[in-house]
């Protein structure tokens, strides 16, 4: 028998916003514990919510993106439980009237067919604290707790780990690019809770679902799926029935784990978040915040293609939002857009991965960059200008000093001076002419290094090959 | 008389004129409420306030709250003073921050003498049950009445002019119904006039901050420096603020008055109902046209009812963060759960968790329809019809309670319709979030008894032109136990 997953996502994205969602304290990129505390996000008596604006422009920007159709009304409910991460003992979100509401996603499936996925409601909430665990006791960092999340959550139209990996990586790049997060997985500002089940192909009725966590990169997720499909179908095969629990991704051996069978659904006796009243979005606000909203990954994809860059080269420099934004800085100023990208892809990542930088770090200014990727248009020749980017990373300065000190020249490919050289050279080398005409083919390697030598490297090596193996036979 | 019995003004006036000093004031009521004998306080600042008033030299003459004392409700959060709410689960808790309405006051340096008990967490009217005992009555020396609550310290501690003024939080009826019992000027703003910013919540959508004091005037004045908009509160209303004692001394010709029949035909207590009368006879004298109206009886029978699901709804959530993890005594467990049961069992009264079982079981998914959102859509009828009677009328007047101050032997028949109906209406103006003052009407075998003036939303300016007017017809202007006024009605 053959069965079909169904598996739908919820996605938890952290914003980047300046303050947190109902508090003053600051969303920031602290690694001391507890030093970005508002008395609100401790839950200490008296302290009430307010509504962090930011967070509605993000929420209503993503919701756009994701063709939703947007609630005018702000409000929120109280979903009440008890857990030591939760310092109200309620948490704040949107229960009854989410901010966006149907909405949808074009992704490929894993044959490279469009496939859309349907986006039943996107939420503003707030982040609980991040608890350390250890063997006797646990430790309790409240800067996390109040952080604005949106959470998106998927109808179960995706059938695959790789559609499902396609779908998280859709929604991070439309987080990332409209300024919402900064979606990075692997830190937990983009958490995704799978829920997976299989059914027979052609069945109506859907299997027991299993809801999967701690899917801490994109790829984690296609091989997180595709191993817990293959479990559930060979539970089912095998006769046995799938249990309805939720499971946790193992990095190390690839595994989903058990970590608790679930019972009864928990009651949060959801109500109306009394301390906050409804609020009006005017049609303006909701249409200036989609307005402003920056230019998104898929759109920038098309422009980058239409520079002349391929479909690759354009996707690995959006796949990281800061060197998108130092390759649009440079674009003003270098005349072959494709350039700046190879130098951006080749060289500058060469560069980055072997200092360990990032882009943002990284000490050349686009504009020059680019500069320098417009040397190689007048004739200099690819590894003239490294030379120089190379000389400039270590000395600074701008790249006509590099190109002095390096004494690097323009090369000449004209065939009159070329030609001057390789007779001046061919006639001060008879035996090497000989060696050649016996066969001996590396001889014409040391003639074309005669020719840059006497002509202090100002011709074209490739010019000079070229006349070298005519002039070379006519002897 | 000591300038602690005068109103603001005269006080205002002394100091202006340098007849009294903020320390001289300071320390008569740091005096009397050393020499308390009703468990008023649950902290007195004494050091703080000494030195405080000390530093008070030149009097500022536009600012009448200048030097004076006064006390807060140990509700609202006051940085550096403990802050217990009068229950055991906030002991040893010391705020970080300041509530706004303190902020406000410390702004305009007035004096806090200190912090008074309540019913733990404000939830109760009987002044009992907060962990440091029962809170008597001081019109009563032999203890055996009770002042109402939850706001129970502080209007024992303004009926006993230890201060002037004194603040108190009001959900149901928690400043207004012990303002009757105890003589006072009692009165809660419309809902977003004052900034609940630090007021340790009950139920939100019901919680007022409210205050007490002795003459109508001084409430005014008052409402005048707390009110308006604060960033920290959302709710909080971005009306500007009036002067709200601007009307105060104008006539009240022509201004139309509703009585509810339901409410006076329920009270069986023969003087407060000849006292009523006289107080209605003498308004229409002043030219107030009075008409008695059918609020509707199902709706007033089910004020309580509402008012308990709905506040105990709230209050179960809200306290959910008194978990014994990060304020407040910490009784240890080996995990979580038990860290939390630990402290919520031991810091907790019985009674309080009775209300927080009550509140979790109306919210409950298989409950919240027939309980929690049908007392919502009734809350919603009452407010309908309040606004109803307030489109025809001016006001809103009725006797505050159905009586003096109970005894704390007497358990009230709860289903009367005395208890039902003239004990519980006071929460009209708590679901429809209207201004409400309770006024001292006259005195019955002793004990004070009150009145109440409901207005529309947003219109405390004429609230106290009519609470003023009846000031000056009661003749209880300035009333506590040091002076036993007697009044005129």
């Amino acid at each position: 028998m053959n069965f079909e997953p169904v598996i739908g996502l919820e996605i938890h994205v952290e914003m980047r916003t300046n303050s947190k969602m109902f508090s003053s304290a600051p969303v920031g990129f602290s690694r001391e514990p507890n030093t970005e505390i508002a008395p609100l996000d401790m839950a200490f008596p008296g302290t009430m919510p307010v509504v962090n604006k930011q967070a509605v422009i993000n929420a209503i920007r993503v919701a756009n993106a994701l063709h939703m159709a947007i609630d005018h009304t702000v409000v929120f409910d109280r979903k009440n439980y008890f857990y030591s991460d939760l310092p109200k003992g309620f948490q704040i979100t949107q229960q009854v009237r989410p901010i966006g509401k149907g909405g949808y996603l074009d992704i490929l499936d894993k044959n490279g067919k469009p496939k859309r996925i349907r986006i039943e409601r996107i939420h503003m909430e707030e982040d609980t604290c991040k608890q350390l665990h250890f063997v006797d006791y646990t430790l309790l960092d409240y800067n996390r707790a109040g952080v604005p999340l949106v959470e998106i959550v998927s109808l179960p139209d995706i059938r695959s780990g790789t559609e499902a990996m396609h779908y998280v990586e859709a929604i991070r790049n439309i987080v990332v690019y409209s300024g919402t997060s900064d979606g990075k997985m692997e830190e937990g500002s983009l958490r995704c809770d799978v829920n997976v089940s299989v059914r027979p192909y052609g069945a109506e009725r859907l299997g027991t679902k299993v809801e999967l966590k701690n899917l801490n990169s994109i790829k984690n997720i296609e091989i997180a799926l595709d191993y817990e499909i293959a479990r559930q179908v060979s539970l089912l095969l095998s006769g046995a029935p799938v249990q309805q629990e939720t499971r946790r991704f193992d990095e190390t051996s690839g595994r989903t784990i058990l970590m608790r069978v679930k019972t009864d659904a928990v009651d949060y006796k959801y109500f109306c978040e009394p301390n906050i009243a409804p609020i009006r979005l005017s049609d303006r606000f909701v249409e200036d915040a989609i307005k402003t909203c920056p230019e998104l990954f898929e759109s920038k994809k098309k422009r980058f293609i239409e520079f002349g860059l391929s479909e690759t080269d354009a996707e690995i420099i959006l796949s990281d939002i800061d060197m998108a934004r130092y390759f649009e800085e440079g674009l003003p100023v270098v005349k072959n857009p494709k350039a700046l990208a190879n130098w951006l892809i080749v060289e500058v990542n060469g560069y980055l991965n072997k200092t360990g930088q990032t882009i943002s770090k990284f000490s050349i200014r686009p504009s020059l960059l680019s500069e320098i990727a417009n040397l190689q248009d007048i004739g200099l020749t690819h590894k003239q200008c490294a030379d120089i980017l190379n000389y400039i990373l270590e000395h600074g300065g701008t790249p006509k000093e590099a190109q002095e000190k390096l004494h690097i020249t323009i090369q000449t490919s004209d065939d009159v001076a070329v030609l001057q050289y390789v007779s001046q050279v061919l006639d001060a080398n008879t035996q090497s002419i000989a060696d050649f005409k016996a066969g001996k083919d590396r001889a014409i390697g040391f003639l074309i290094g005669q020719v840059m030598k006497i002509s202090h490297g100002k011709v074209n090596p490739a010019a000079v090959a070229k006349i070298m193996d005519i002039e070379i036979r006519k002897r | 008389m000591a300038y602690l019995d005068l109103s603001l003004h005269d006080i205002h006036a002394a100091l202006l004129a340098k007849k009294v000093i903020p320390l001289a004031l300071t320390q008569e009521a740091l005096a009397r409420a050393k020499a308390d004998k009703n468990n008023a306080f649950e902290f007195i600042n004494e050091k703080g306030a000494l030195e405080y008033a000390a530093s008070l030299q030149e009097p500022e003459k536009e600012n009448v709250f200048w030097g004076i004392p006064y006390l807060l409700k140990d509700n609202f959060s006051t940085i550096g003073i403990p802050t217990t709410a009068s229950s055991n689960i906030l002991n040893g808790y010391v705020p970080l921050f300041d509530a706004t309405v303190e902020a406000k006051l410390k702004n305009a340096k007035a004096v806090l003498i200190g912090k008074t008990t309540l019913d733990e967490l404000a939830m109760g009217g009987t002044g009992t049950t907060g962990h440091l005992g029962k809170t008597f009555n001081p019109w009563d020396p032999t203890h055996e009445r009770m002042i109402g609550g939850s706001s129970c310290g502080s209007a024992a501690a303004v009926s006993s002019s230890i201060v002037p003024f004194a603040l108190g939080s009001d959900t149901g009826d928690s400043v207004r119904k012990p303002a009757s019992f105890a003589g006072l000027v009692g009165m809660k703003p419309t809902w977003g006039r004052i900034s609940r910013y630090g007021l340790f919540p009950f139920a939100p959508s019901l919680d007022h901050v409210g205050f007490f004091t002795r003459n109508a005037e001084d409430s005014a004045l008052l409402l005048n420096l707390l009110s308006g908009r604060d960033e920290h509160d959302s709710t909080s209303s971005f009306k500007p603020v009036e002067r709200f004692d601007s009307k105060i001394g104008q006539s009240i010709k022509g201004m139309k008055i509703a009585v509810i029949k339901e409410i006076t035909d329920s009270i069986s207590n023969e003087q407060l109902n000849a006292s009523f009368l006289k107080s209605v006879r003498a308004l229409e004298k002043e030219g107030a046209k009075i008409e008695y109206i059918s609020f509707g009886r199902d709706l007033l029978e089910s004020i309580y009812a509402t008012y308990i699901v709905i506040s105990c709804a709230e209050a179960t959530s809200n306290d959910a963060n008194l978990d014994g993890i990060k304020f407040g005594p910490y009784y240890g467990g080996s995990t979580y759960q038990e860290v939390m049961f630990n402290a919520r069992t031991k810091g907790f009264s019985e009674l309080i968790k009775r209300r927080f079982v009550i509140g979790s079981f109306c919210l409950m998914r298989e409950n919240q329809d027939v309980l929690f959102l049908r007392a919502q859509k009734n809350r919603a009828k009452i407010v309908e019809r309040t606004n109803e009677i307030l489109q025809n009328h001016d006001f809103i007047y009725v006797p505050a309670a159905p009586g003096v101050a109970p005894r704390f032997a007497d358990s009230s028949d709860r289903l009367s319709d005395e208890y039902l109906i003239a004990d519980n209406h006071l929460a009209l103006g708590n679901f429809a979030g209207l201004p409400s003052i309770t006024m001292p009407l006259a005195f019955i075998d002793g004990l004070p008894i009150g009145v109440n003036i409901m207005g529309r939303a947003f219109d405390e300016t004429g609230v106290y032109q009519l609470a003023a007017a009846f000031e000056r017809i009661s003749g209880l202007e300035g009333l506590s136990v040091l002076n036993k006024k007697e009044g005129k009605l």
